[in-house]
């Protein structure tokens, strides 16, 4: 790669002095002043024209020493991009190229103003990263490969627990989570990050091509807001593997929904909902009303 | 769907079904459950004809809850009960038959009432009658989300206890650890609490609640002076007094 880079800068620099020559010439010189700019004039050209042969030279030699590479480059899904037919759209590659590299920045200030926003101390919830932890190297979480997202996913084994993946959006991941004959999570992924949650009941149907109908059951539209806000907090782009892994032992615990006293108040049963929060640490059970107090 | 706990519910004494029905529903609104209309479970029951061998019954029960079906049990006779879920067009098959089965009119029974929810439970004050006559008060209570009833029944219990104002067993009710003949004929306790819950479910604790309520046709003296106990005629039958329901001891006309 980075004889590949040094050649295309041999090449950008070649031309350049080609193009300095030309403009040279084409300036011709000034007839008033005689033989003496003449002279100049053939002298400057002399050693433009000789710093072009060795700039040649040089890029040859560089062209001889690179090596076809042993494997074509992967595009992942944009080779598709070649069967395209429809010529308005054989333009894509370029604009895709474009927020390709969009993205890549767009990345690079989020990594830097995380690390910088970290080092405040106002924070509010109690995620803390140590410095050290930041420094490790960063993986994009919002492209990784499927097999990458299969591996992370069959790591996952929790008691009582199920999981079935499908992806009926391309290469990103639905999984669907029976946990015990409780509840069933949908849970949508980008990457390895969780961008929805959906909970239903055991007998409610859960069908991957609508996960946006919520649970006839109060308890569960709860349980799913709760599962947003767990969503929030077990964010976390520089460790996506372990927030996924976090998470997933989290619902984990709503295997004992209805089985659990509230551990603030001792009942079952308030407002005709079990608790239906469970701790982000501790994964003890309380109602909504009582987990702030 | 959930689970169902049906619970007869044993009237104070000195009070009368409609009395113990207006308190419930005064309790049911102050804990917070919204009135959501009402409910009705019938029960007719059918015998066989002498002249098709040995007697079978079967029991045809509707539940306002599931309008589109019709439940049938059919008890062979040697303990074997046999549940059938069908649509409504069975009612009119039942009255084809008439020449195998008949049906014992008198015996018609159903609980009706009040239906009210409160969060995801589902609670239904029923007054059982039976040709007229008032028989006592079912509790139906449903806690729709949860499918196993040894996952909920805390959560049942407590809501129970917190209307009903009395504490109730922390035992599984007896549906749940019944009797049942295993595949070699031999008689063992199977943990239904542990079971997935079906409609039938309901529909055989209905049967059986009705079958308790049935038995005591004939009604044992009222021990106490109840206020719509008061007819003669009741107290000549006391040889029929079995331990039964004590709530049975009321009777009121609808
Ligand atoms: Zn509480």
């Amino acid at each position: 790669m980075e004889k590949l880079n040094s050649t295309l800068g041999a090449v950008r620099s070649l031309r350049s002095s080609v193009r300095q020559c030309f403009e040279h010439l084409a300036d011709g010189t000034n007839a008033e002043l005689g033989e003496d700019s003449r002279t100049k004039f053939l002298l400057k050209f002399q050693e433009n024209f000789s710093n072009m042969n060795a700039q040649l030279r040089e890029v040859e030699s560089l062209i001889n020493g690179l090596q076809a590479p042993q494997t074509p480059y992967c595009l992942g899904q944009t080779t598709y991009l070649a069967q395209e037919t429809a010529p308005e759209r054989q333009a894509l590659y370029s604009q895709l190229v474009n927020s390709y590299k969009w993205i890549d920045k767009v990345h690079d200030h989020s990594f830097l103003a995380f690390n910088n926003l970290n080092q405040n101390n106002l924070r509010r919830s109690y995620t803390y990263c140590s410095q050290k932890r930041v420094r490790i190297p960063f993986a994009s979480c919002n492209n990784t490969d499927p097999d990458h997202t299969d591996k992370l996913l069959s790591e996952i084994n929790l008691p009582l627990t199920s999981y079935q993946v499908c992806r009926p959006f391309g290469s990103n991941v639905v999984v669907i989570v029976t946990i015990s004959r409780v509840l069933k999570a949908a849970i949508v992924c980008k990457g390895v990050l969780i961008e929805w949650v959906t909970v239903k009941g055991f007998d409610e149907t859960l069908d991957p091509d609508d996960l946006w109908t919520e649970s006839r059951y109060e308890v569960f539209r709860k349980v799913q807001e709760h599962t947003h806000i767990a969503m929030l907090h077990f964010f976390s782009p520089t460790l996506p593997d372990l927030a996924i892994k976090s998470y997933m032992t989290w619902l984990n615990s709503y295997s004992k929904l209805f089985l659990e006293a509230c551990k603030r108040c001792g009942k079952f049963v308030s407002n005709g909902l079990p608790p239906t929060w469970r701790d982000l640490r501790t994964l003890e059970p309380f109602h909504e009303e009582c987990r702030n107090c | 769907m959930g689970v169902t706990v049906l619970l007869p519910y044993q009237i104070p004494e000195g009070k009368t079904g409609a009395q113990a029905i207006d308190y419930l529903t005064k309790r049911l609104l102050a804990l917070g459950a919204i009135h959501t209309g009402q409910f009705l479970v019938d029960c007719e029951t059918y015998i066989s004809t002498p002249q098709h061998g040995p007697a079978k019954t079967v029991h045809v029960l509707h539940d306002s809850e599931y309008p589109a079906s019709t439940f049938s049990i059919l008890d062979n006779g040697a303990g074997k009960q046999i549940p059938l879920v069908a649509d409504n067009l069975f009612d009119l098959l039942m009255l084809k038959m008439t020449t195998v089965y008949t049906s014992k009119k008198q015996t018609k029974i159903e609980s009706k009432g009040a239906r009210f929810e409160y969060g995801d439970f589902l609670i239904k004050l029923g007054s059982v009658t039976m040709q007229e006559n008032f028989k006592g008060i079912l509790i139906e209570i449903e806690y729709r989300p949860c499918v196993v009833l040894s996952f909920c029944w805390e959560m049942i219990r407590e809501t129970l206890q917190g209307f009903l104002g009395m504490p109730i067993a922390k035992e599984y009710p007896a549906y749940f650890s019944q009797q049942i003949m295993n595949p070699m004929g031999q008689q063992q306790i199977h943990p239904k609490q542990n079971d997935l819950y079906e409609p039938i479910d309901t529909i055989n604790q209905y049967l059986e609640c009705f079958t308790n309520y049935r038995k005591q046709n004939v009604l044992p003296v009222a021990s106490s002076v109840g206020v719509g106990a008061g007819a003669g005629g009741v107290a000549v039958t006391t040889q029929n007094a079995t331990a039964g329901m004590q709530g049975g001891n009321q009777r009121m006309r609808m």
